[in-house]
């Protein structure tokens, strides 16, 4: 078996040569050096206001690119109102600020190809900037006002909630993301922030006077982290613009929502949406991890192995060997509190069954049996020498740093992340699996056509059929 | 004027990420590879094989990485009648190894194979035949089981991938469109070697094993587009809009010619079209040209040059009708418009780029300012040049949604009114200069990915003919003006020009 030599031996020219003895290596060659890139630190800054600075200076291109963090998130809208946060993130550019109209400001950006986009995500917002070097000065004044002083435009902000029950009208036109969110939804409860999603009647129930509240709670320079890289001269001297455009904006006290403990059922359930489509969408899900639990580096390492990409177990067994799915994985979501570890594939209904319970036998394989040695080693080379990938531009890495920091990371979390990924061995492989993995107890969900299932889905536990809405 | 301003700065800005690591111009003619001097464009080291390979290399720092985009001009247009999709399956097929990697010995497993092979076209004849046997056909289906089991032992499973895991890929994929095959992976710098090691032998040696449990993977693919209502939209677009041009067919595959692809089919698509004189390799990132030259001399050197087909397709005829087509799915209302654009080689499409841009680039666009805002008949609505491809003259296309209470019906009538106003009125200079500064800021914006580069890098070369066209571009697009951009408008938006496809919820087809 090549195949096993050339992966106990590790990455090198000769095991190829091994592999494959038609070959020629050349000597010089023959042994490929680690991926030797230790990221720059970059410069970190605190303004008196308390916002955080994340600087890094790159003269290659005449482009500059900010990215502020805003510690907030879509689990930190009311249980009322829900999509406060989204709408109040969106409108910061869209509704104008105190010296901006909308207009203007759509005007002065896109006639200097610049681009100011806010957003929020499920535990973070962000407001971005991409400008030219030259225009510097007119855009960084447009992203600091909006930022401070946001107007929310009234008539944007009608059409703005317009589009958001325009989109929960569409919200299952396609039913692969149909499965994904809503098997979310029945995870974690309709009612908990981690699972549930935006209603008319939130929507409805959203005024102007909501959107000011939402951002003078959260938008305070105390409550940010900024990121910036790109061509100026020095850190003193962005850092000066910085100071000019942002400095004054006074700092004060955020209050938080408290997040009620997630309560995840214990034992297999099954959801259901009965749907005529070519394609049966198959979501599985675990109860995970917690965002700094140290387990998070054998379970990288696990799941790599499991269902990382196309030579994973998952892909190599459903996909490449019985040609069941085009799409087939797992991945893991750390949170504040217990996150998920989902594992998903699309199949045709006369193979769902199949797919499913392979699906379920390789969660169970993995807790049962070491792994080989190679292909713990494998994963683990997999993620450490493609780990240079995170920093592809000079705006990636410093992002990737306040990031870090905004989550609560250790500040040297990325300079050790590559040690503790190699220290994982197939011991810590298959306890981190019999620990976190209970595929008996997972929460399955499906959507397809159930007249041409192979087998009826009660095989697979207690079924609950939801009705799409 | 300000784009003449803004032109040179860009450039000599542009300047500091080459200038570290610019290769000596006597060390590139020694080796007979040529570098792009005009401050205009990167420089851009352009070098070719004598079996026709030709490769472009452009050194970048940061971080010690580098991307490759392999890039074949061979798409779903080249597929033989009835073979719609081949191309495709067979981009899938080369991540199935060669003669020395995924395989215990290929001598063997050729038999192996060979005994696959004559099974499924077996049962591929009992299945499509008109009065199929069930009894017979399972017979068949286990007789082709059995040969690939025997088959299977000879493999070593998903090495190809496992290598490249191992030497710490990025974003290895491919892709396959109408007009292009690209295989595409970034990896850190110092694999250079690994990466021309085993890619020249998987363009070489390619052994397509496991082709039919691969076939019924394309086959789950397509069916997640066909649950999918915007692919839907897009498939069925293309399909009315061309009737003689395989621009036709969509990229997939028709499933009923799926279920006829055989091994033998994708072994003598790949001895046809993939051919070192039908390719360009493009390199970006941490390297030194020179050494990518020696490197690509040593392992493609060998590989033989081919006759490429003539390849003539039969010309989409004027279309001389409105077309309508009502596409029943259960999804909320959309709509795809497409008009026949007279393709790349004409520059008439430097003023329908114009139309596309003031009609719908940005919040400031007539599309966003009067449809989504304005009347708020549309939740979006963009359009785009040139789709699906750029080989033949392909569609100018129109996508947006209403928003509730609006129907299509009104949204297809605003839509019209923007068309009509466009064409009576030239545009302003202010939107044309507003298209112009963003065109630029996308040039320069586009250095920063090593990846994104090399792909517009090998694709403009391979397929439109100059790895320079993004440039030349900007420069065709800053002489159009204002009239030019109506006259374009009037030209192509026409009635009987026009193929229009509506998304309708099922039920009221019904009449609920």
């Amino acid at each position: 078996m090549n195949g096993k030599k050339l992966l106990a031996i590790g990455v090198n020219l000769m095991t190829l040569a091994f592999a494959a003895p038609l070959f020629a290596v050349p000597p010089a060659l023959s042994k490929l050096a680690a991926v030797d890139f230790k990221p720059p630190k970059g410069e970190r800054f605190v303004l008196g206001n308390g916002m955080i600075i994340y600087m890094l200076k790159d003269n290659t291109l005449p482009v500059i690119h900010m990215s502020a963090i805003i510690r907030t998130g879509r689990i930190n809208d009311p249980k009322a109102k829900i999509g406060l946060g989204d709408i109040t993130a969106s409108l910061l550019k869209d509704g104008g600020s105190a010296r901006y109209k909308p207009e203007d400001i759509d005007k002065t950006l896109e006639f200097l190809g610049a681009s100011v986009e806010s957003s929020m995500a499920a535990e973070e917002a962000r407001a971005d900037m991409t400008v030219l070097k030259k225009d510097l000065d007119a855009v960084l004044d447009i992203y600091a006002d909006i930022l401070i002083n946001p107007a929310f435009d009234a008539q944007k902000f009608k059409l703005r909630k317009d589009e958001a029950l325009e989109l929960i009208s569409r919200r299952n036109d396609d039913p692969a993301r149909e499965a994904q969110r809503e098997a979310l939804r029945a995870f974690y409860g309709a009612t908990h922030p981690y699972g549930w999603r935006t209603e008319t009647t939130t929507i409805n129930a959203i005024n102007g006077e909501d959107l000011k509240a939402y951002h003078a709670n959260y938008y305070k320079p105390n409550n940010i982290i900024l990121a910036v890289s790109g061509d100026f001269a020095s850190g003193e001297e962005m850092l000066a613009r910085l100071k000019e455009k942002l400095g004054a904006w006074p700092k004060g006290e955020v209050k938080f929502p408290i997040i009620a403990p997630v309560e995840i059922k214990e034992s297999r359930q099954v959801y259901f949406i009965d749907r005529d489509i070519a394609q049966t969408s198959i979501v599985i899900l675990q109860k995970g991890v917690k965002r700094h639990d140290p387990v998070e580096y054998p379970l990288s390492v696990t799941n790599e192995m499991l269902g990382g990409g196309l030579s994973s177990r998952l892909a190599s067994e459903i996909r490449s060997r019985k040609g069941l799915a085009y799409s087939v994985y797992s991945y893991f979501a750390k949170k504040p509190d217990y996150g998920f570890i989902n594992a998903s594939c699309g199949t045709k209904p006369e193979t769902y069954s199949q797919a499913l319970s392979e699906m379920l036998n390789q969660f169970e394989l993995i807790k049962k049996e070491t792994a080989p040695e190679e292909e713990v080693k494998r994963a683990k080379d997999s993620m450490i020498n493609s780990f240079v990938f995170r920093f592809a531009t000079p705006f990636d890495l410093i992002s990737e740093r306040a990031l870090y920091e905004y989550y609560g990371y250790k500040p040297d979390y990325l300079d050790t992340y590559v040690d503790n990924l190699a220290k994982v061995n197939p011991a810590a492989v298959i306890e981190t699996s019999k620990k976190l993995f209970k595929p008996r107890d997972a929460q399955i969900f499906i959507i397809g056509n159930s007249k041409k299932f192979d087998k009826p889905l009660s095989e697979f536990g207690p079924v609950t059929v939801l009705k799409e809405d | 004027m300000k784009i003449s301003l803004l032109l040179p700065s860009i450039l000599l800005c542009c300047a500091p990420l080459y200038a570290a690591g610019e290769p000596a111009p006597s060390e590139m003619e020694k080796l007979g590879a040529s570098i792009e001097k005009d401050p205009k464009f990167p420089p851009v080291v352009s070098y070719t094989l004598k079996n026709g390979l030709r490769l472009l290399i452009l050194e970048k720092h940061f971080v010690p990485t580098v991307s490759f985009t392999m890039m074949f001009k061979v798409g779903n247009v080249d597929n033989e009648q009835g073979k719609t999709g081949l191309a495709h399956l067979f981009e899938h097929m080369a991540f199935k190894g060669t003669k020395n990697i995924n395989s215990t010995g290929y001598g063997k497993e050729k038999i192996a194979l060979d005994k696959v092979e004559i099974a499924a076209k077996a049962v591929i004849a009992g299945e499509t035949s008109d009065n199929p046997d069930p009894k017979k056909l399972e017979a068949l289906r286990k007789e082709m089981a059995a040969a690939e089991l025997e088959a299977d032992k000879l493999i070593v499973k998903d090495e190809y991938w496992k290598i490249y895991n191992e030497l710490g890929e990025s974003g290895m994929n491919a892709m396959t469109s109408t007009d292009y095959t690209g295989y595409v992976v970034s990896l850190p710098s110092n694999r250079l070697e690994a990466w021309m090691t085993i890619e020249s032998d998987r363009f070489k040696n390619a052994v397509l094993r496991e082709f039919y449990k691969e076939r019924s993977v394309v086959m789950e693919e397509r069916r997640m587009g066909e649950s999918d209502p915007n692919r839907l939209m897009w498939e069925t677009l293309f399909q009315n809009a061309f009737t003689a041009h395989p621009y036709h067919n969509p990229t997939i595959g028709w499933m009923d010619d799926l279920k006829r692809l055989t091994r033998t089919d994708a072994e003598k698509f790949f001895n046809k079209f993939y051919a070192p004189n039908n390719a360009t390799l493009a390199v970006v990132g941490d390297i030194k040209p020179g050494e990518v030259i020696k490197l690509a001399e040593k392992h493609f050197a060998s590989w033989p040059k081919k006759e490429i087909p003539e390849r003539v397709y039969t010309k989409e005829p004027p279309q001389k009708a409105e077309k309508k087509i009502n596409v029943f799915f259960k999804a909320k209302p959309m709509l795809r418009i497409g008009f026949h654009n007279p393709g790349f080689n004409n520059p008439d499409i430097y003023g329908l780029i114009m139309v596309s841009e003031v009609l719908s680039n940005g919040k400031t666009s007539r599309f966003y300012r009067n449809l989504v805002e304005g009347k708020e008949l549309a939740l979006y609505a963009n359009s785009y040049h040139s789709t699906p491809g750029n080989r033949y003259p392909s569609l100018f296309v129109i996508s947006a949604a209403p928003k509730a209470p609006h129907t299509l019906e009104e949204l297809e009538t605003g839509i019209n009114e923007e068309l009509e106003k466009l064409k009576k009125e030239p545009p302003t200079q202010w939107e044309l200069d507003k298209i112009i500064n963003n065109y630029e800021a996308d040039m320069i914006k586009q250095l920063e990915s090593n990846s994104g580069l090399g792909m517009s890098l090998a694709h403009n070369q391979e397929i439109l003919g100059d790895w320079k066209y993004d440039w030349t571009t900007g420069a065709e697009l800053r002489k159009i003006k204002p009239e030019d951009v109506s006259r374009m408008a009037a030209r192509y938006l026409t009635r009987d020009n026009k193929t229009m496809v509506f998304l309708v919820e099922p039920e009221k087809t019904e009449g609920k």
